[in-house]
């Protein structure tokens, strides 16, 4: 099942809803219908001095609690919340989501599928509390936060969504803010690899990169004051 | 940063590093996983020192909530130890204290108080002294406060001791009597009395350059509690008394006294709002305030909250000293607050009968109008001045790297050398300090003292006078600012005097009021950009600007008749007799002012006030209501002497004012914090000690 029809399923649902608006929701009937295998890809970037981030390439990310049976949530939170609670997913530049459970954005009960903007506060389930921004105008990739105390099973300082790039460096534009990094570094998939480039002389895994360099599970960036690793999770 | 350990590597047996957290003092710190997937801080302590282990082992069973709980000690292959202890996610106190630089909101004071309290008591309870508390010592966890390195303070000091690696952050913390090998629990008292007036005030009271001058500041100087609210005083004084004896003698008394210091004080607000702070203060207290040899910017950054301008809590990032008032001896503004402590002096009955004497006055005299809207104008102005502040922060945070600041300060130091300037007590000061300066190598430098270098890089005081070098293009580019921001800057005075006076009647004399008022911020703010930073003789600063004013008085008067206005109402004036002076027709006896009398009114506004100064970059603040004002009444007077030459009073005096705000309001200005005496400043290498200056004994 690709990523169109499950939102269409999940639309059809949600009309559905609609029509009784009082009903609260089936979970165990929703979860059949928007179970899905991910088409998501995680990476863990370990950066020294700066923290570590989870990062996700895809279009579609569902948003849950840990599993071990089926495929696991892409944003696994160790929370009180369903296996699949929510979706997030982008179309072009437009960031969207999808309530399969109970969830809120900015206050306001999501039905169905609502638009997310930067500085929009996700709410699953009463008590957990996730912020949605777009800090760089260059791109339109996302950064979850994580405003509550709920978290993924390990220290997790933030969650990348990569649309196109993600930024790492010294502004606080930056998808991740490093603030002692001389300058920034790009990191960005492309043909089914995740890249990395940066106007400083970057080496992966102890080779000098010209351009840019593909990462692969494991490899280690370095420069002349940072260094980070990356890491594909299963 | 460089880490010994590459991520995926395992000096410990069952253990992988998966990153660097960071350098502390003494050691690096990595995060690891176990093979459990058990998440640890490990610190390696670098100096392989033949350390006396049993002293550390005897804390490693201690068990509190608000203490970073260690796990174990153990030893690699290279016989270094490790301590292996909790992983602590989230930000320190370190990095809190860095998002509010004007101090934090009390509910946050709060917060951080009663966990160190809560841990540093239970430690002192079992006979453990902490030793090296500091807020890069404290942490936030999920909800709670956890102190850190607990234990490991015998280990520290002894390291400390021996090795050359000191780092200038934890020497803040300091209680004097560590010099001399005491470490009572009074030690952690001190320190903690120096992080809650650092949390308060947003910097730390004994700051300096080198290891050397903290530590003796720490030894002879005084904490500067004038500025704490005055509740708080005693308490931090107490906390910060040299004496162990004398000091405060538990950190559960310390909070104990600091809770009653703030009781019922609103806890969202910044602590320094509370108490008495509304009442303006008494003369005296304002003179020995200005008696202190200490930088003003920094009382400045210590009253800003007083001004209740600003609200820390809202922005804390954005840590502009905005206030107009404070302690120089020479502005109007402490002329003003004099004259208001005087009038505070004043019994109760004579303040009303002074009071109404000067208001019948005001309103006898006809300057009724006048005053009236030139609190208007202010008000408005403020208004616009507020909004591009607030706009501004949000678009360029004060952001400095920490090297770029030093560097800058570093420079400024020795630059500071070579300009003359007057020698006061201050000055003598802070060469001393950079002659000390000169005695630390400059890596140890570079990487020790981000946060002294961020500081004192604002501590620095530049007014208009000070000498600086400025390129011409600098001043092209500000120049060119100025007068283009000054287009929006009269044209929202202007729409300020249409709506809030009934002085223009209608759209084409709001354009001739404004235009002219437009001309005359030009004609002020060129010539100011081009002397600023230069030595000049304000005498002939003043005979230049008449003479602009003159040239800015014909074009008023002539331009009536190029727009077209009828200048009947606008113009009206008193004067109904001729006046010549020589061949001059200064009035005409028509009740309209002359070309002459537009000039003159031009040539004394533009000569009575220190114009250069209200448009240079290193003003006070880039709108000071107290500037606006003192023209307003620059403006009153003249045209008060005007009057019998028919020139319009309150025309008059809301130039003034108008004129005063969009320069103000659009002349370049530079935060304090970010003030250099040169263009670009380029690394300076170290001078070399010329002389043997006393070394401070190190502790």
């Amino acid at each position: 099942m690709n990523v169109s029809t499950l939102s269409q399923n999940s639309r059809n649902a949600g009309s559905r809803e609609f029509r009784l608006p009082n009903l609260p929701f089936k979970s165990t009937n929703r979860e059949s219908q928007t179970v899905s295998t991910s088409q998501c890809r995680k990476f863990m970037l370990w950066i020294d001095g700066v923290g570590a981030w989870q990062l996700c390439v895809g279009d579609s990310f569902i948003v849950g609690a840990p599993s071990f049976e089926k495929q696991s949530a892409d944003i696994a939170l160790l929370a009180n919340v369903s296996r699949q609670h929510a979706t997030v997913h982008r179309t072009g530049e437009e960031w969207r989501l999808d309530a399969h459970n109970r969830t809120s954005v900015s206050g306001k009960d999501v039905n169905e599928s609502t638009v997310l903007c930067s500085g929009d506060e996700i709410r699953l389930a009463e008590r957990v509390r996730l912020g949605f921004r777009i800090p760089s105008v260059l791109s339109t990739s996302a950064v979850i936060d994580f405003e509550s105390d709920h978290r993924p099973s390990h220290s997790v300082d933030g969650i990348i969504l990569l649309a196109d790039h993600c930024l790492l460096g010294p502004k606080r534009d930056h998808h991740i803010f490093c603030a002692n990094w001389p300058d920034l570094v790009v990191v960005y998939f492309k043909d089914g690899q995740l890249r990395c480039r940066s106007k400083m002389a970057l080496t992966v895994d102890g080779t000098a990169v010209r351009d840019s360099a593909v990462l692969k599970h494991g490899a280690v960036v370095t420069a002349e004051d940072l260094r980070f690793r990356i890491e594909q999770m299963e | 940063m460089k880490f010994t350990f590459a991520p995926e590597s395992r000096p410990l047996d069952g253990y992988t590093i998966k990153r660097a957290i960071h350098r502390g003092g003494f050691g690096e710190v990595y995060y690891a996983l176990s093979d459990a997937g058990k998440e640890v801080a490990l610190k390696l302590l670098n100096n392989n020192l033949d350390v006396e282990l049993r002293g550390v082992s005897q804390c490693l069973n201690l068990k509190h909530p608000n203490l970073v709980t260690i796990f174990d000690i153990r030893t690699d292959a290279d016989n270094d130890h490790w301590v292996i202890m909790e992983f602590v996610n989230g930000r320190g106190l370190y990095e809190t204290l860095q998002d509010y630089p004007n101090g934090m909101p009390l509910q946050e004071i709060n917060f951080w108080l009663s966990g160190i309290t809560a841990g540093l008591s239970f430690l002192h309870d079992r006979g453990i002294v902490h030793r090296d508390l500091k807020p890069a010592n404290v942490f936030r966890d999920h909800g709670g406060v956890k102190v850190g390195d607990v234990g490991l303070s015998k280990y520290i000091s002894e390291s400390r001791r021996s090795a050359q690696t000191q780092s200038v952050g934890t020497v803040y913390y300091m209680a004097p009597e560590v010099a001399k090998g005491r470490y009572g629990l009074e030690v952690d008292v001190y320190a903690m009395g120096i992080m809650l007036f650092e949390m308060i005030t947003g910097s730390v009271p004994f700051e300096g350059q080198t290891t050397a001058e903290i530590l003796m500041k720490h030894l002879t100087a005084d904490p500067d509690v004038e500025r704490l609210p005055e509740n708080l005083r005693p308490v931090l004084a107490a906390a910060l008394e040299k004496d162990p004896e004398k000091r405060t003698h538990s950190v559960e008394e310390l909070e104990r006294q600091f809770c009653r210091a703030v009781a019922g004080a609103d806890a969202s607000s910044p602590v320094t709002l509370i108490g008495k702070m509304e009442r303006p203060r008494p003369l005296e207290a304002r003179r020995t305030e200005r008696e202190v040899p200490q930088p003003a910017a920094n009382l400045h950054s210590a009253a800003e909250p007083f001004a209740g301008t600003q609200a820390s809590a809202a922005q804390p990032a954005n840590g502009r000293p905005a206030v107009a008032y404070q302690a120089n001896p020479q502005s109007p503004a402490a002329v003003m607050a004099a004259v208001a402590g005087l009038w505070n002096l004043l019994p109760m009955p004579l303040q009303w009968v002074l009071g109404g004497a000067a208001a019948l006055l005001v309103i006898e005299s006809g300057m009724i109008r006048p005053v009236a809207v030139g609190g208007m104008i202010g008000g408005v102005a403020y208004l616009g001045y507020q909004l591009i502040k607030t706009f501004m922060g949000e678009v360029s945070p004060p952001e400095l790297s920490g090297e770029r600041a030093f560097q800058a300060a570093q420079f400024a130091e020795t630059q500071r050398e070579r300009t003359p300037t007057n020698h006061n007590e201050r000055d003598r000061h802070r060469d001393e300090a950079s002659v000390a300066e000169t005695f630390v190598p400059a890596s140890k430098k570079t990487t020790g003292s981000r946060a002294t270098a961020h500081r004192s890089a604002a501590l620095r005081v530049y007014t208009p006078a000070t000498i600086r070098k400025l390129s011409v293009t600098q001043r092209i580019a500000d120049m060119s600012t100025s007068v283009s921001v000054s287009l929006a800057a009269s044209a929202l005075v202007t729409v300020a005097v249409f709506f809030t006076t009934n002085l223009l009647k209608d759209a084409s004399e709001a354009v001739y009021f404004g235009a002219v008022t437009m001309m005359a911020a030009w004609g002020l703010i060129v010539p100011s950009k081009l002397w600023e930073g230069r030595r000049g003789d304000t005498v002939l600063r003043r005979v230049t600007l008449g003479a602009v004013g003159l040239g800015v008085g014909f074009l008023a008067a002539k331009l009536p008749e190029y727009l077209l206005i009828g200048s009947e109402d606008l113009f009206h004036g008193n004067g109904r007799q001729i006046v010549n002076v020589g061949r001059i027709n200064v009035a005409d006896g028509s009740g309209f002012p002359t070309s002459a009398c537009f000039m003159i009114f031009f040539a004394a506004l533009f000569v009575c006030r220190r114009w250069w100064w209200q448009a240079d970059s290193f003003r006070k603040s880039r709108f000071r209501v107290s500037s606006a004002l003192f023209t307003l009444i620059v403006g009153v007077v003249v045209t008060g002497m005007l009057q019998d030459f028919s020139f319009p009073d309150a025309l008059g005096a809301t130039w003034a004012l108008a004129i005063s705000a969009v320069v103000q309001l659009s002349a370049g200005w530079t935060p304090p914090e970010d003030r250099r005496l040169e263009p670009a400043p380029e690394p300076v290498p170290v001078q070399q000690p010329s002389t043997a200056a006393p070394n401070a004994e190190m502790a």
